[in-house]
């Protein structure tokens, strides 16, 4: 597989197969991985950016943590994002710029309701190419 | 899960049905993105937190008799919101009376088949009936609430040494006080739940008075019961002979509760527990009662749905090219859902047949068919 994510099918569940240069492109594979799984992204537009800051405990954590904070912005703010621009992970802490707008069901198709990202199978490798990363979301 | 019966007939509702359920999809938000009607203040949804499906009632979402109904009447006791994140708080907020997405649904039905005549009229169920189900329960506010605590949780099995398999399955003893904590975190969640399936049962009501212009004694929509799906409850159980305090966790299955058992209201102490069970949008669902055998073989639980043979990937797949909505209706289905990707992954074929499923329960004694419900409208997230 090349950079980017593949959608994996999980009966009752969905996951994401994320596969990146480094750990910033991974964690940003992963955003827009699943910003695809809510609405098809050609749909969405970049009209507002949100700083998001997330801490998390361990690589894991903070993947998990960094993903269910995008689920949160969604579910409560109807933010639904399309340009994701990682700019630090460090041991504690994920720092990025997610370009976005407020979903709108008149104009953006629907599609997976996430409840959250788990821990479930989770896997975060690193190899001679790159990292990947497998995540399993509960619907 | 919840239930309703009426005193209508199917044929009085067939004319009515496209209206119906237009007007339940209308007022009922549902699906990915929707908000709710209602406007909560912090203040509020710490009190509809505490009280439930009570609270419900107390602002005018329905009546009395339909806490009575509910298991726990619709709320249990020390739900602590103090132990609830500022971020469950928000998430919740707007989702209060909303349906959800998935598989969650509201369907208008008739009784198709009765089972156990003297259980069926116990509950207010005869043939030819139209009843409405409900199956929605504590939305964002719950995720949240089971997000913040698997962090909290995952510390926890560190702390007290426990080694997991999979660190979804983060957990601590009953006793120490972050599972404490949880059980409080949890309680609340519940009572979101069942003044959730309130509003919506209010809505429902209404929307049924409105499109079949009935009075509320004409209609006589009320509830058969509501059950929890998917949480954990202290009981008391026998263990080898011995009677013991148990958490019982159920999820992916509900309660089952015996003739006799004294957290059953009084008018359904001598019958046993309704049981609900719902299938897949095209096929049927049904009400069973709770066994005695279901307390000495799996502590007072049966199985909660039909499960699915077919990833939601694989149905999607399955259905492209082809008008779900369009195939429901030559079956006699109306159906209106917020999402097309949702019907393709509800499809009937992407479940088990839930009469082979219920039949296995029936045979093995965990839970007794009463009736079988067949849907005529759909309103799905």
């Amino acid at each position: 597989m090349d950079r980017g994510f593949e959608i994996l099918d999980i009966s009752g569940d969905v996951g994401l197969r994320i596969r990146a240069a480094d750990l910033e492109e991974l964690f940003e594979y992963g955003a827009i991985g699943l910003y695809s799984l809510i609405t098809p992204l050609n749909g969405v537009k970049a009209v507002e950016t949100a700083e998001i800051e997330v801490e998390g405990e361990g690589l894991e954590g903070l993947f998990v943590g960094w993903l269910n904070e995008l689920i949160f912005r969604f579910d409560t703010y109807g933010f639904i994002g399309r340009e994701v621009e990682v700019e630090s992970v460090s041991d504690r802490m994920v720092a990025a710029r997610v370009g976005g707008e407020e979903f709108d069901p008149e104009r953006h198709e629907r599609g997976l309701l996430l409840k959250a990202a788990t821990y479930h199978d989770l896997k975060i490798e690193k190899d001679d190419g790159g990292w990947t990363a497998v995540v399993i979301f509960d619907i | 899960m919840r239930l309703l019966r009426s005193n209508l007939s199917r044929e009085e509702v067939l004319p009515r049905m496209r209206d119906l359920v237009e007007v339940l999809y209308a007022e009922i938000p549902s699906g990915v993105g929707s908000k709710g009607k209602l406007r909560l203040t912090r203040q509020d949804e710490e009190r509809l937190l505490r009280k439930g499906a009570r609270w419900a009632v107390e602002e005018g979402y329905g009546d009395a008799e339909d806490l009575e109904r509910t298991e726990s009447g619709g709320a249990i006791e020390g739900a602590d919101p103090s132990l609830i994140s500022d971020r469950a708080f928000e998430r919740g907020r707007a989702q209060q009376g909303t349906l959800g997405s998935g598989n969650h649904f509201l369907e208008i039905q008739y009784v198709a088949e009765i089972y156990d005549e003297a259980a069926a009229a116990a509950m207010g169920l005869f043939p030819g009936q139209m009843t409405v189900m409900i199956h929605t329960g504590s939305r964002g506010f719950g995720h949240q609430v089971c997000t913040d605590y698997i962090e909290v949780m995952e510390r926890a099995a560190r702390r007290y040494g426990i080694s997991l398999p999979d660190k979804e399955l983060a957990c601590a003893p009953i006793n120490s006080p972050e599972a404490q904590d949880y059980l409080a975190a949890m309680k609340a969640a519940a009572n979101y739940a069942w003044a959730n399936r309130q509003c919506i049962m209010h809505w429902t009501r209404e929307a049924l008075m409105k499109v079949l212009r009935t009075s509320p004694k004409e209609l006589g929509l009320t509830l058969v019961y509501d059950v929890a799906h998917n949480i954990a409850k202290i009981e008391e159980h026998a263990v080898n002979g011995r009677k013991q305090r148990l958490v019982v966790h159920r999820k992916g299955a509900t309660r089952a509760f015996p003739p006799g058992h004294p957290e059953l209201p009084g008018f359904y102490r001598d019958l046993g527990q309704p049981v609900l069970i719902p299938g897949d949008m095209g096929r049927a669902s049904f009400v069973l009662v709770g066994t005695e055998q279901a307390m000495e073989e799996t502590f007072g639980s049966t199985c909660h749905g039909a499960g699915r043979v077919m990833s939601r990937h694989q149905a999607i797949k399955k259905a492209k090219g082809r008008a779900i909505w369009r195939e429901m209706e030559d079956a006699g289905i109306l159906v209106r859902s917020a999402g097309k990707r949702t019907l393709a992954e509800e499809m009937s074929e992407a479940y088990k047949d839930i009469s082979n499923v219920v039949d296995v329960v029936h045979r093995a004694g965990i839970s007794k068919k009463v009736a079988k419900l067949r849907p005529m409208g759909v309103v799905k997230g």
